[in-house]
């Protein structure tokens, strides 16, 4: 249980990390060749859990053929994320990027619940507010533009 | 610009991790991983052949720099192992308290090519507020 907590704050600090990691990376050897290692990294771990987890024997073409064609999708959108990832990590700090990316995602949440599930969650609309106006109070104590000259 | 650029993140992130959802319900998550990375491997070794970009590696980057992909998959067995244990709500409020310590950690001493941003005592209400507003989309 207390390993599960640990695990659970450490995969959040690992998101941070790795972003910071990646964008040093793209800094040195350019934007798209660092995108390509995180890939080649990624995916060789990807197969040795994947081994080590016996799910292998879950991927066949009959399996892969029937999910649905959208599914495959996340995996485009992955890219456009450590591309876009690479660039503003340096630009900004990374607390407020983090922040920031949160409270894109948690309206996106809404919006999808909203629109294919028909909900409307009180709240989460009412968490989400409380985030984004910690995060303007925050923004503002800064008292200048948390955009570096650079 | 930037702040509009992360919101944007956001909103990819979001769609991204409902398409990886369904993969990971049909195939299993380790077999998702797998193909996620492969599909993106392929999309990004097309966008280096289209665009004629040559990879120069150089000598003297410390190997750690390449390790961010390794990160991202122990991000997902560490999601995995959350999500068994403690469910979903608790997991994402977990991981994103460590990615607030991580943040202000990293911002704080300047760490892994980050200008220093020094942690202010003032900024605790809006971090109260903020962690309530988690703990509120949690609960509900």
């Amino acid at each position: 249980m207390i390993l599960a907590v640990l695990v659970s704050s450490l995969a959040g600090a690992l998101i941070v990390i790795a972003r910071n990691i990646n964008s040093l990376l793209a800094e040195r050897i350019g934007l798209f060749p660092g995108t390509l290692f995180n890939y080649i990294t990624g995916l060789a771990l990807s197969i040795v859990f994947l081994f080590i987890s016996g799910e292998a024997a879950r991927l066949s073409f009959g399996s892969l053929e029937a999910v649905p064609f959208e599914a495959y999708l996340g995996g485009l959108l992955g890219v456009a994320v450590v591309v876009l990832s690479n660039i503003v990590t340096s630009k900004i700090s990374a607390f407020y990027m983090s922040l920031i990316i949160f409270a894109g995602q948690l309206f996106t949440g809404i919006i999808i619940d909203y629109f294919v599930l028909g909900l409307l969650s009180a709240g989460k609309v009412i968490g989400g507010s409380l985030v984004v106006a910690g995060l303007v109070y925050n923004l503002r104590l800064d008292g200048r533009p948390i955009e570096k000259q650079k | 610009m930037y702040k509009l650029y992360s919101v944007f993140i956001g909103v990819l992130i979001s769609l991204m991790i409902m398409f990886n959802g369904v993969l990971s319900q049909n195939l299993g998550n380790y077999p998702a991983s797998a193909i996620i990375h492969f599909l993106g491997l392929i999309i990004i070794s097309l966008v280096l052949t289209v665009k004629r970009i040559r990879i120069n590696l150089c000598r003297d980057i410390p190997l750690y720099l390449y390790i961010g992909g390794f990160l991202g998959v122990f991000t997902i067995l560490f999601n995995n192992i959350g999500f068994s244990h403690l469910g979903a709500s608790l997991t994402l409020a977990l991981g994103l308290l460590g990615q607030t310590i991580a943040s202000i950690v990293i911002d704080h001493f300047g760490l892994l090519g980050m200008e220093i941003v020094k942690f202010r005592k003032e900024k605790l209400a809006g971090l109260i507020a903020i962690s309530l507003g988690i703990v509120i989309m949690t609960v509900y």
